[in-house]
């Protein structure tokens, strides 16, 4: 836009929430006196109806091209204004805030005249960084309306049925040979005590009839390329070496197969042949033959005779998917406790874990349903159920593996309804968490049935060594006493894990991970199905342990997630983001790549001897690549080198020693700072702060331009590490970069306390301002003298450093 | 490194000088030069005196490391207190120099500093990765067919186990191993892991509860038919050792499994005789051992 800036300052009164501190008249009168301002005028409520159609007259009466609004937090009406202007004609870009309630009437009561000299500063810096403001377009990309689901248990299975009565294309892949995932495994569910497969058969079936849904088992994703709307998954088959097609699962090849291998399904207690199904009811029902096993007797071939259903030959197939949105729905393993020395699980044949009880009483599991011990074959006649192994353990997973305490309970009331008083059962807990509907009537239908709970963590078990039965030591922790507990069968209640290959799976898909290993959402509160990347969304325990419910919620809620994109034609993407200018980029004449690198999102892509590319779908539009790229070669559209520039130097422009010139990141400093204002907390009027999107965006040459131009101190805020940042990783980029900065700054005299990056979250209001408070002494402490001292000294090398920026 | 400063504690010059003796003769053996640390003190005891007042302990004990520091020698003990205090002491001055800053002024005082610049070994350490369990099995003149062991560990040669870094502290075999390389076997025994009762003040606040544990641990491993109990440590050395003629005191039945510090079962492996190692000095008799050896 090469036109004259014509700006309008539009400053708002809000009742007395600002005019009661600030001099809002004299705040007008001063930005009239702006450059290139053209109007300024003063409204009680500008974002109420009368002040926005002041606002809309103003532009036409005025021809403005700009506007500036000084008001509230631009996190509460920029959207708001944005509409204001588009509606006068006018691109919503060109809008910008001065945030006087926040960042001064309200965190400034006590020194009205401060305050309003403060607001004038923030007026100018928004009206320098408006003069530079663009018209931005949104932007929009095709969206391919199928979708690809990953894992096909319960939550996949929930996803995979609602999209496809929704009219969508599902791919439902699996990585087994069956679909059903864990709730398949167990004999029943909680608290009702339906059997878990005749529930989750039918559903297994409707799967595999539904028109909409393709089934791709046995299958792993190899790569996901692209973005929302389009994604391009590659797919490996792997060979069962069975034709799909012509099987028709009538097990008269299994009938002959003289070969069997330790199940894993039964948890390796029971066998399989080597050309089999997992279990009876699997889906699709195809048989796969384990190579590792057969013996290439061909007997199979012989018994499935003219049905021609085997193929030695079969190899992998590759196969590509083009799809707009993927549901991970990858679940998570049990944890098997070789490793914990304690329990003696490996080495005490009557240990064993919570799954493999559900195996053995299971009518179709290896035993037939009946509960023997491994030792000698007879049933148990006293079971002792321990909690928590491996969960709620800082030496192991620290987080409560949640439905433990819920299948403890279950096992004992089935033990307990199936042999009654001739089994004696025993809980171990450290807490029984038993918080949704009708499970609390079920803990206490397990207390009805005479089951023993002890409050107290197990230390160890003894195997006597001629019984075989175990001796338990423990501590009551209702009796205060360490106890010992004799029992003929022991079983562990084991946490839940990350399944194999969620770190691999993470990689692929470019997913975040938790502390605990599972996928991490986008939003604890507000987006727990989203992920960082657009158009991939969790379902079920991938994210965290889940019970059936919640995974089948999971999964209807990231179908309902996924239908939001899947259902429009296009989607929008916020024009927020990064453009590789191909003349500067150095890439070209030398290996450099280095945005490739710091992209959390693999949205920009440096090819040998090509300038960089940015996907702009990919882009969420952070800054990160455009603050490290070396030769300034990368522009964040909306927060501009030029327009961040602007910012500092009206900043900067009176009594800059004074000043604390601060950078906070939009969604957790700035927030925080917010809610400092809005929490009323006083701190002193020394701060001057520039929003940035994340604070990956803050480029070296900011602060070294702000200590040019004589700032008392520089501060720049991100959120916490390592997992707050909203844009996966711009925080720790920004930490890796300021470090060797203040390396510099040690090195060329500049006092310590005068640069500072901290790490403020939304909701760290007392912190935001106390922090203010101690920088303010700090540098008053240090004196003006003293920093006009340092700044002489430092000058000629910052303005060497940014030269080129001069120029 | 082939000398080391050789850190003595308190319970080894002022009542088992004897393990100082196998200690030194074994080491001597394989070459490794031991040397005398001139005015080393008590370390002090990890849990009583480090609870009590954590920047006295710790100055002593970087009093004590900054001797060896001086002859720049890394340190040895024959003592898990020793070893959990000169440890977790460097430990706590490598994460915090603020701490450190203020040890060293006080040490200022006398003249010293501590730089933290030499390590410390358990004499275990030295024989499993310095000399090697391999080499020590071929210099065996003795071995110790058909002698069964009973291998206590001590908490502070194990715990905290991020500190230690010898694995698994439910289940180690370091000492295990050492016992099966001199040719003996190693027997298992309930509650193996558990403490010798003395540590943490206990032995001095409440001699009873002290026993307790000692007693149980022998029975334990009386009833596994050990001919001897072997430790790594200077400290659960005389609370089995004193502790079982105390117990027979006290209760009247007789306890009097031999107690062998680790060193002095090398040297009888080696080919020294029971005086050589000075286990005659113990006070539980030693002769249902020693007469097996032959």
């Amino acid at each position: 836009m090469s036109e004259e800036p014509r700006i309008g300052v539009f400053v708002c009164h809000c009742g007395l929430n600002i005019a009661g501190v600030i001099d809002v008249k004299e705040l007008t009168e001063y930005a009239r006196t702006i450059p290139n301002v053209v109007v300024a005028m003063d409204n009680r409520y500008t974002c109420a109806d009368p002040g926005q159609e002041e606002i809309r007259k103003a532009i036409k009466e005025h021809k403005l091209n700009r506007v500036v609004v000084a008001a509230c937090s631009p996190r509460l009406h920029e959207p708001t204004f944005r509409r204001t202007v588009a509606e006068a004609g006018l691109n919503p870009y060109v809008f910008e805030m001065a945030n006087v309630r926040e960042f001064s009437s309200w965190c400034h009561p006590s020194t009205p005249e401060e305050a309003t000299e403060k607001a004038k500063d923030i007026v100018r810096m928004a009206v320098a960084k408006a003069r530079l403001l663009q018209g931005l377009e949104t932007i929009e990309v095709p969206v391919t309306n199928k979708t690809l689901i990953l894992g096909g248990g319960i939550a996949g299975i929930s996803a995979a049925l609602d999209l496809a009565a929704m009219g969508f294309k599902v791919y439902l892949v699996e990585r087994g040979e069956s679909i059903g995932g864990h709730m398949a495994q167990l004999d029943k569910t909680f608290p009702t005590l339906d059997c878990s497969i005749c529930i989750e058969g039918p559903k297994m079936v409707d799967v595999s009839r539904h028109p909409n849904i393709e089934i791709i088992s046995y299958a792993d994703i190899l790569s996901v390329e692209g973005f929302v709307g389009n994604f391009k998954v590659k797919i490996r088959k792997n060979p069962r070496y069975i034709i799909a097609e012509n099987c028709t699962g009538c097990g008269e090849c299994r009938d002959v197969c003289p070969i069997e291998f330790p199940n894993e399904w039964d948890m390796n207690m029971g066998v399989r042949k080597a050309i089999s199904v997992p279990f009876e009811q699997a889906v699709p029902l195809v048989y796969t033959i384990n190579m590792d096993y057969c013996i290439e007797c061909y007997k199979c071939v012989d018994a499935c005779g003219a049905r021609q259903a085997i193929n030695f030959d079969q190899k992998p197939e590759e196969i590509e998917l083009e799809v707009g949105t993927i549901i991970t729905a990858t679940g998570f393993d049990i944890y098997i406790p070789y490793d914990n020395s304690l329990y003696g699980y490996g080495r005490y044949n009557n240990v064993i874990t919570a799954l493999e009880l559900e195996r053995l009483i299971l009518a179709a599991g290896p035993t037939g349903g009946k509960l023997v011990r491994a030792s000698d074959g007879k049933k148990p006649h006293s079971v002792v159920i321990i909690q928590c192994v491996g969960s709620r353990d800082v030496n192991k997973y620290e987080y409560c593996s949640g439905f433990c305490c819920m299948y403890a309970l279950k096992h004992s009331i089935q033990l307990k309804e199936k042999y009654g008083d001739d089994v004696e059962v025993y809980i171990l807990y450290i807490d029984m968490r038993t918080h949704f509907k009708g499970y609390e009537e079920f803990y206490q239908r397990a207390r009805d049935l005479g089951v023993n709970f002890i409050r107290g963590k197990v230390s160890h078990i003894i195997e006597d060594p001629e019984t075989k039965n175990l001796i338990i030591r423990a501590e009551d922790m209702a009796l205060g006493e360490p106890i010992e507990l004799v029992a003929e069968f022991v079983v562990l209640s084991t946490a839940a894990i990350p399944s194999k290959g969620t770190e691999e799976m993470a990689r692929i898909l470019n997913v975040t991970r938790g502390a605990d290993g599972f996928f991490m959402e986008s939003h604890p509160k507000l987006k727990p199905i989203d992920t960082a990347t657009d158009g991939i969304f969790l379902a079920g325990a991938c994210q965290g342990p889940k019970d059936i419910p919640y995974s089948v919620s999971q999964g209807s809620g990231a179908a309902s997630r996924a239908a939001t994109i899947l259902s429009q034609p296009t989607w929008k993407i916020e024009p927020i983001i990064a453009v590789v200018d191909p003349n500067k980029c150095r890439n070209t004449k030398a290996k450099c790549g280095i945005c490739e690198t710091r992209c959390p999102y693999g949205a920009i892509k440096a090819p040998e001897g090509q300038p960089a590319q940015v996907t702009t779908a990919m882009c969420h539009g952070c800054g990160t690549c455009v603050a490290e790229c070396p030769a300034d070669a990368i522009t964040q559209m909306h927060f501009t080198d030029a327009q961040i520039f602007a910012q500092i130097r009206t900043a900067l422009e009176k009594n800059p020693q004074d000043k604390i010139l601060a950078f906070l990141c939009n969604w957790c400093s700035y927030a925080g700072a917010d809610l400092a204002g809005t929490s009323r907390f006083e701190y002193p009027p020394t701060i001057r702060a520039i929003r940035v999107m994340c604070s990956g965006r803050v480029d070296r040459d900011f602060v070294l331009e702000a200590f040019r131009l004589g700032a008392g101190m520089v501060l720049v805020a991100a959120c916490h590490l390592p997992y707050d940042c909203h844009y996966i990783s711009g925080n720790v980029k920004m930490k890796a970069r300021m470090e060797a900065l203040v390396k510099i700054f040690e090195k060329l005299g500049l006092s310590p306390e005068r640069f500072r990056v901290e790490y403020v979250s939304a909701a760290e209001g007392v912190k935001f301002a106390e922090l203010i408070k101690e920088m303010t002494e700090q540098m008053e402490a240090l004196g003006k003298e003293e920093i006009k001292a340092e700044n002489e000294k430092l000058q000629p090398t910052l303005e060497k450093m940014l030269s080129k920026k001069q120029a | 490194m082939n000398r080391y400063a050789y850190f003595l504690g308190c319970i080894t010059p002022n009542r088992y000088p004897g393990i100082e003796l196998a200690t030194r003769r074994v080491l001597e053996e394989f070459g490794i030069e031991v040397l005398d640390m001139e005015g080393a003190s008590c370390c002090p005891a990890p849990g009583v005196f480090g609870s009590f007042d954590l920047r006295t302990w710790l100055t002593v004990a970087a009093r004590n490391i900054s001797i060896a520091e001086e002859m720049g020698a890394d340190i040895t003990v024959t003592c898990n207190g020793c070893y959990a205090t000169i440890q977790e002491a460097k430990h706590l001055l490598k994460q915090n120099d603020e701490l450190k800053n203020k040890v060293n002024n006080i040490l200022k005082n006398i003249g010293r500093e501590y730089r933290g610049t030499v390590e410390v070994k358990h004499i275990i350490e030295i024989l499993d990765e310095n000399i090697r369990y391999e080499t020590i099995q071929k210099r065996i003149k003795h071995p110790l067919k058909g002698i069964k062991v009973a291998v206590h560990y001590g908490c502070h040669f194990l715990k905290p186990s991020d500190i230690r870094m010898h694995g698994t502290v439910e289940r180690p075999t370091i000492l295990d191993d050492f016992v099966r390389a001199l040719g003996a076997e190693s027997v298992d025994y309930e509650d193996k892991m558990m403490c010798c009762g003395a540590g943490g003040g206990v032995r001095a606040a409440n001699l009873d509860v002290a026993l307790g544990y000692t007693r149980r641990k022998i029975e334990n491993m009386v009833d596994a038919e050990a001919d001897c109990l072997i430790t790594p440590c200077a400290f659960c050395h005389y609370q089995f050792d004193t502790g079982q003629i105390e117990l027979t005191e006290k209760i009247g039945k007789k306890y009097e499994l031999p107690v062998v510090f680790m060193t002095q079962l090398l040297g009888l492996a080696l080919g020294m005789s029971s005086e050589d190692v000075s286990l005659n000095k113990n006070k539980t008799q030693i002769q249902t051992f020693t007469s097996k050896l032959s």
